[in-house]
């Protein structure tokens, strides 16, 4: 599994290999329409692990339906080894994971830096001050801002935040969807570098949900491709670089 | 001018109340986007705590004004937040998620109810309270007349200038502050931080309740008489006062209320007491029609 093209190694994988996060079976719905149909898939401690897929495949749905909201008609989440299918928002939250969500959904009438503390209420209050030293270094924008509302951000500066915001929880499986959504290339470069850091200063794990393929591939120790709410390939991150169908659906013709 | 000085007192007092009433109204709004129309009974159910407590002052021998003051103030916000607490927890929370007017018209049934509850409890007729506080200052003097400060007077107004404060620091500052504000602006977010967003809400019924407790026992006090209809006209005119500021505004919903206050204030002293009343909703109307957001409520600006 961990074989790739001699020419283009893949990223070494993580020692750890604990299973974090295991979604089998899962089935959800929006009122009658099935967004998820069966979806198996796995995240280990330690990896970045990747969901590609076209609009609408029902990314974002199971990031969501990972936190809870929508719950799953069918099938089990685990997270660290306890079934948290049934359990509220807060409670799956409360575990250790924490959600960028589609949309950013940034608190528009808080300041940067009161969405940065809404981040941190599960974490330990201890570790608050050298967290928030953590984000502002690798976004120091938001340290500029920090008093700003953070509707008045761009849609750069709300992306970081929402990263950010996410991090202050210190959480042990960072959610992150579509974090590049609408951003400059640079930019998209910027942060596809904050997530490699964290994934391997702080052995964050990462479950990454993207539309630009090439990046999050490249950047993923495993991967798996989703068409209309099922799993249809799954590998290492180079593999599926170099499949052939992935190519013709997500990678020619741009980036 | 000493007879203006005078209503101008007397409306500050009136705004007073109304304006802790208010709050209660436009927390609610602001976080879940309904009106509670039971929180003029919450208000009403506040006072009657308040009577009764009293009394039991009276029985149990703590004669010492402040003291039983003090006592009775906690036992009314205690009791009265319990209902708070109730009627969202049986009324509003099983309709979370339905349409929009099923939780509206279940205020309105919760509304009816808790008068008829009170009306069954302690009868229809009007209650007396002796008076509590007496005495004040004659702050000037002109011919017969008298422009007078009672200390009940400088005690309402004092209590809700630091309940306000507090209050407000409490929003702005502490980190339950931050919650309510976060389910106000996004609770599916909220959620995804970790907030138990059914608490949150909980608790801001509690709070408001808490507030209309004062307003309650006040209202008990400077009044002299309660029944059971008075959370009726005290509720729509605090919502009137909410949505004069601006409703889910916390500072509108404080200067709505003293603006009711004084208005009503002086439309009875100036013009006739008859038509305070409409005095007071024709001013929302006005108000309503060129800033529909209220006085101090801001239209949303948000990048997307």
């Amino acid at each position: 599994m961990e074989e790739g093209q001699p020419t283009r190694p893949d990223r070494p994988g993580p020692p750890n290999r604990m299973s974090l996060l295991s979604v089998s079976g899962v089935h959800t719905y929006y009122g009658n329409i099935e967004a998820l149909r069966g979806v198996d898939l796995t995240v280990n401690e330690g990896e970045i692990v990747t969901l590609i897929g076209a609009n609408g495949a029902g990314k974002s749905t199971l990031l969501m339906t990972v936190c809870g909201n929508p719950r799953p008609a069918r099938g089990t989440v685990r997270f660290d080894g306890r079934d948290i299918t049934r359990s509220a928002t807060y409670d799956i939250i409360r575990r250790g994971i924490a959600h960028s969500p589609e949309g950013r959904r940034i608190f528009p009438r808080m300041s940067v830096l009161e969405n940065l503390q809404m981040g941190a209420i599960t974490g330990d209050p201890a570790h608050y001050e050298g967290d928030l030293e953590i984000v502002f270094d690798m976004f120091p924008i938001l340290k500029e801002r920090q008093s700003q509302r953070g509707g008045t951000l761009s849609g750069g500066e709300q992306q970081m935040l929402a990263i950010g915001r996410a991090l202050m929880a210190r959480p042990r499986l960072l959610l992150l969807d579509e974090p590049s959504l609408g951003l400059a290339p640079m930019v998209v470069k910027q942060i596809f570098n904050v997530i490699r850091e964290i994934n391997e200063q702080q052995a964050m794990t990462i479950f990454l949900v993207e539309q630009n393929a090439f990046h999050a591939l490249n950047l993923a120790h495993r991967a798996y491709v989703m068409v209309n709410g099922r799993i249809t390939l799954q590998g290492t991150g180079r593999e599926l670089l170099a499949n052939r169908e992935v190519r013709a659906a997500y990678l020619e013709g741009g980036h | 001018m000493e007879y203006f000085l005078q209503q101008l007192i007397n409306g500050v007092t009136l705004g007073a109340i109304y304006g802790l009433i208010a709050i209660g109204y436009t927390m609610v709004y602001g976080i879940i986007g309904m009106i509670n129309f039971a929180h003029g009974e919450i208000f009403m159910i506040g006072a009657f705590v308040s009577l009764i407590a009293f009394l039991l002052m009276g029985l149990v021998g703590i004669t010492w004004i402040p003291l039983a003051l003090l006592l009775v103030l906690l036992i009314a916000m205690v009791f009265t937040s319990v209902y708070g607490w109730t009627v969202e927890r049986l009324a509003y929370r099983p309709l979370r998620g339905s349409f929009r007017l099923a939780p509206l018209i279940s205020a309105i049934g919760m509304s009816i109810f808790l008068q008829n509850y009170v009306q069954i409890l302690q009868g229809a007729r009007v209650k007396p309270l002796q008076p509590v506080v007496e005495g004040g200052f004659n702050v000037m003097q002109k011919g017969d007349f008298v422009v007078s400060l009672s200390y009940l007077q400088i005690i309402i107004v004092t209590v809700t200038v630091v309940l306000m404060a507090s209050f407000s620091l409490i929003i702005a500052r502490t980190s339950l502050g931050r919650a309510q504000r976060a389910c106000e602006q996004d609770r599916t977010m909220a959620a995804l931080l970790g907030i138990n967003v059914d608490r949150t809400i909980s608790l801001a019924f509690v709070m408001g309740a808490a507030l209309a407790a004062v307003a309650g026992l006040m209202f008990v006090l400077y009044y002299g008489v309660i029944d059971f209809y008075i959370g009726f006209l005290a509720g729509i005119k605090a919502f009137t006062a909410a949505v004069l500021g601006g409703i889910g505004s916390l500072p509108g919903a404080m200067l709505g209320g003293l603006l009711i206050g004084l208005i009503e204030t002086f439309w009875s002293a100036y013009f006739t007491v008859e038509y305070k009343d409409v005095a007071a909703f024709s001013i929302l109307v006005l108000v309503l029609i060129f800033r529909p957001t209220g006085l101090l409520g801001k239209p949303e600006i948000e990048k997307v």
